[in-house]
């Protein structure tokens, strides 16, 4: 490792410890916005989770004639399986029909309905591409022709209203995040240049001793990644207690991939860089 | 080694200097002497190479003003030490890493830097002082901190623009004195000052300035 890097390094974690003020401060603003913007991260992937597993539930069932064997709708079902925009089948037999029914309405059928007998049909699930209303109405279309199918219930209007307000939550949810990403940027690196500029005699005084621009520079960089990384740390380790303490009592309310506590810091040491490279080329090219 | 030629320098419609021609050979002793705003200043800024002519040409150890690149300016300051009346040191570091920065700046090694800090600081008579922070020195303490930062990367000329502007008589006698003495060695120096009596006491050429003409 070169004199000059070494040098470096050091200056920067010294520098943290020699303005231990502007420091603190400057960390305790990276962190707090940084959190912020994990949080509605967080928030965000996870609406948009929330979207995408309420479309997967929406279904088309296609009940068959009462004249068909069990050989012709063992054929219907592979038949539909291979319709496109089919992502996934499933054969409810009369059995299991009324399952569903004691499920759902938690009393015996004879109980409601006397000695009337539920039909068998086929749950379909259609894939992403095929999740809209306009898709789905066509599957459906080729559906109705197909021998053997007796009636295709879709709730269409509900695939409709799920169409206009899933996409209104997601560009929402896109805008919210995209500002509270770009409130971060801004206060991040401004925090962090403000506490170079904070440092501009010493540049100055640098500069007079002979310093070349690298040389001035690196102390800064590493102290600019310093103050963001740290942020950062601290608004990861926030974040993560806090979805711990969530899922202990909701399990299922919030998922958080990996990826999602490893971006707030990321961008943090992205941020602080940045800031300080920002703040110092004011001086430099002084 | 300095080489001034028809030196003028303008900033915002003043002319600060006018028609400079100087020059500074190896190891002689210059002080430049007038009142406050004559240009003394400027002049030194502009061997230092802060800031250019806007007429004439300078030549500062085979460098010339004239075909000056950015990055040239770094390496010409290593061979210029200056201090300043305000001393200009970093006020949060000891003795020992004030003068280390302008070694660690040109990439000098650990060992070599605290070999050449101890010696310059035996020169300065701050040996004792090493681990001191610099609050904690007095005015002339710190000009001489300064003045070993300027020397340690061994320059051909220290530029000192009002040295004493800041201290009293003794610590005046003192940086005076220690001035002379790394003279003596083979460094120049340019000094700038208002002090006309500073210079009677010592053999040095003495240019006079006044409103940014010199003297003759």
């Amino acid at each position: 490792m070169s004199i000059n890097l070494l040098y470096s390094i050091k200056e920067g974690f010294l520098s943290l410890r020699r303005a231990r003020l502007a420091t603190t401060i400057s960390i305790a603003i990276v962190t707090m916005s940084i959190t912020l913007f994990g949080i509605f991260l967080i928030l965000s992937v996870n609406i948009q989770r929330i979207v995408q597993t309420f479309k997967t539930r929406m279904t088309i069932e296609v009940f068959m004639d009462n004249t068909l064997s069990n050989d012709e709708i063992a054929q219907l079902e592979q038949q539909i399986k291979k319709t496109e925009g089919v992502e996934a089948v499933e054969f409810i037999s009369q059995e299991k029909a009324l399952e569903r029914f004691r499920e759902d309405f938690g009393q015996e059928m004879v109980d409601i309905l006397g000695d009337y007998s539920l039909p068998a049909s086929i749950l379909i699930r259609l894939d992403p591409t095929h999740r809209s209303y306009n898709q789905s109405k066509q599957v459906v279309q080729k559906l109705e022709v197909v021998p053997g199918v007796d009636e295709v219930i879709f709730h269409g209007r509900l695939f409709q209203f799920v169409d206009r307000y899933s996409r209104s939550v997601i560009v929402v949810d896109l805008v919210i995040l995209l500002l509270v990403l770009l409130t971060t940027i801004i206060l991040v690196s401004n925090t962090i240049r403000l506490t170079i500029i904070a440092q501009s005699r010493t540049i100055q005084i640098m500069k007079l001793i002979g310093a070349k621009r690298g040389f001035i520079r690196r102390p800064y960089m590493v102290q600019g990644i310093l103050q963001g990384g740290i942020g950062g740390l601290i608004a990861t380790l926030i974040l993560w207690i806090c979805i711990k303490l969530i899922t202990l009592r909701m399990p299922n309310l919030l998922t958080v991939p990996m990826m999602y506590f490893l971006m707030p810091f990321l961008i943090s040491l992205i941020l602080g860089f940045i800031g300080s490279v920002v703040g110092l080329r004011r001086f430099l090219n002084a | 080694m300095i080489q001034m030629t028809s030196v003028g320098y303008r900033l915002k419609g003043n002319q600060i200097l006018t028609d400079i021609d100087l020059r500074v050979k190896a190891g002689e002793f210059v002080c430049v002497v007038g009142p406050s705003g004559a240009g003394k200043s400027t002049l030194l800024r502009l061997i230092h190479m802060q800031i250019f002519p806007t007429s004439g040409y300078l030549v500062v150890a085979d460098y010339s003003s004239r075909n000056m690149r950015p990055q040239d300016i770094p390496l010409i300051r290593r061979k210029v030490g200056i201090i300043f009346q305000d001393f200009k040191l970093l006020e949060d570091r000891d003795v020992y890493d004030n003068v280390a920065l302008a070694l660690w700046a040109t990439g000098v090694g650990y060992k070599q830097i605290k070999r050449r800090i101890l010696k310059i600081l035996a020169e300065v008579g701050l040996s004792h002082r090493r681990y001191s922070m610099i609050s904690d020195l007095s005015g002339g303490e710190q000009q001489r901190v300064a003045i070993a930062r300027a020397l340690a990367n061994e320059p051909f000329v220290l530029l000192a623009d009002e040295p004493t502007g800041n201290l009293d008589a003794e610590a005046t006698h003192d940086i005076m004195t220690l001035l002379k003495r790394i003279n003596n060695k083979g460094t120049a120096v340019v000094m700038a000052t208002h002090k006309a009596e500073l210079v009677k006491t010592l053999s040095v050429r003495v240019l006079r300035i006044e409103k940014g003409r010199m003297l003759p």
